[in-house]
């Protein structure tokens, strides 16, 4: 059994990252070398179609207006978004993709889509319905997890601190 | 209206000649497209062509003939419409569908 989790909790760190590598690679390697993974999901969170306002797309990359502000400015800069005023209310600002930006994110979802198609391709179809149930399980339990970590700061004291303050205690009753 | 339509709501007020001639306008605008993109001859292109297999298509100029579509006929083109996508006729088919029903 004990093989078992170390076998798992280490395939769970390697698929993470080779996701994460494959997919800089896929990018690096593509039409769209220009682009960082970052870019290409602002990208994403935009959408191809309606045009979407700062503080929308902001707040589904879990980002500040402001970080995205900065990013917007350089996919401007490099022709993937444009910026317009709303029609009827010309304080709001929307952005959204030009051709070019359409094309990068459309294929770069593709990407997604082939790699995922491959991992389900071995299989039946009540196999690939039973791997997808686990995953979506596997999905919830790490959400759970992350969660627990939204906007609280570490409370607990780092191991060094810790240490320290034993040290000092047995020094004072030494 | 009358009665004697063949069940499908949207196409209550067409008539076959319309949806034809309506099909035909958009295989012309797709053959202008698949001309300019894949550099070649519009009397290549026939209706039953697939279009992983016999155009020349790479995934980049697949998408920019999507983007076209999507631009051309006001339309939205996902990937999941699109794997059910095998002929140039399927694609003709899924532009009319798609628009002749009122987005969103």
């Amino acid at each position: 059994m004990r093989d078992e989790e170390l076998e798992l909790a280490d395939r769970l760190v390697r698929i993470f990252e080779n996701v994460l590598f494959t997919e800089e690679k896929s990018i690096q390697k593509g039409y769209f070398s220009d682009l960082s993974i970052a870019e290409m999901h602002t990208l994403d969170a935009i959408g191809p179609y309606e045009a979407r306002t700062m503080t929308e797309t902001a707040s589904s990359l879990g980002i500040t207006t402001g970080t995205l502000t900065v990013s917007i400015d350089r996919l401007v800069k490099k022709g993937y978004v444009v910026r317009n005023r709303d029609e009827k209310d010309r304080r709001i600002v929307r952005i959204s993709l030009t051709r070019e930006g359409k094309l990068a994110s459309r294929m770069h979802g593709k990407y997604h889509k082939v790699l995922a198609r491959h991992i389900l391709e071995p299989y039946t179809k009540e196999e690939q319905a039973l791997l997808m149930s686990m995953v979506e399980e596997l999905d919830k339990y790490l959400e759970s997890q992350a969660s627990r970590y939204n906007g609280s700061e570490s409370v607990r004291k780092t191991a060094k601190e810790v240490a320290a303050k034993t040290r000092r205690r047995e020094n004072d009753d030494g | 209206m009358t009665m004697d339509d063949n069940g499908d709501p949207r196409e209550r007020n067409f008539s076959a000649e319309d949806v034809m001639k309506k099909k035909d306008q958009i295989f012309e605008d797709i053959l202008k497209l698949l001309v300019a993109e894949l550099n070649v001859s519009p009397t290549d292109i026939t209706a039953d062509l697939t279009i992983r297999d016999d155009l020349d298509f790479d995934s980049l100029q697949l998408y920019e003939f999507v983007i076209d579509l999507e631009e051309a006929y006001d339309i939205r083109l996902p990937d999941d419409l699109l794997d059910n996508v095998r002929t140039i006729a399927d694609v003709v088919d899924l532009v009319y569908d798609l628009s002749i029903d009122p987005k969103d």
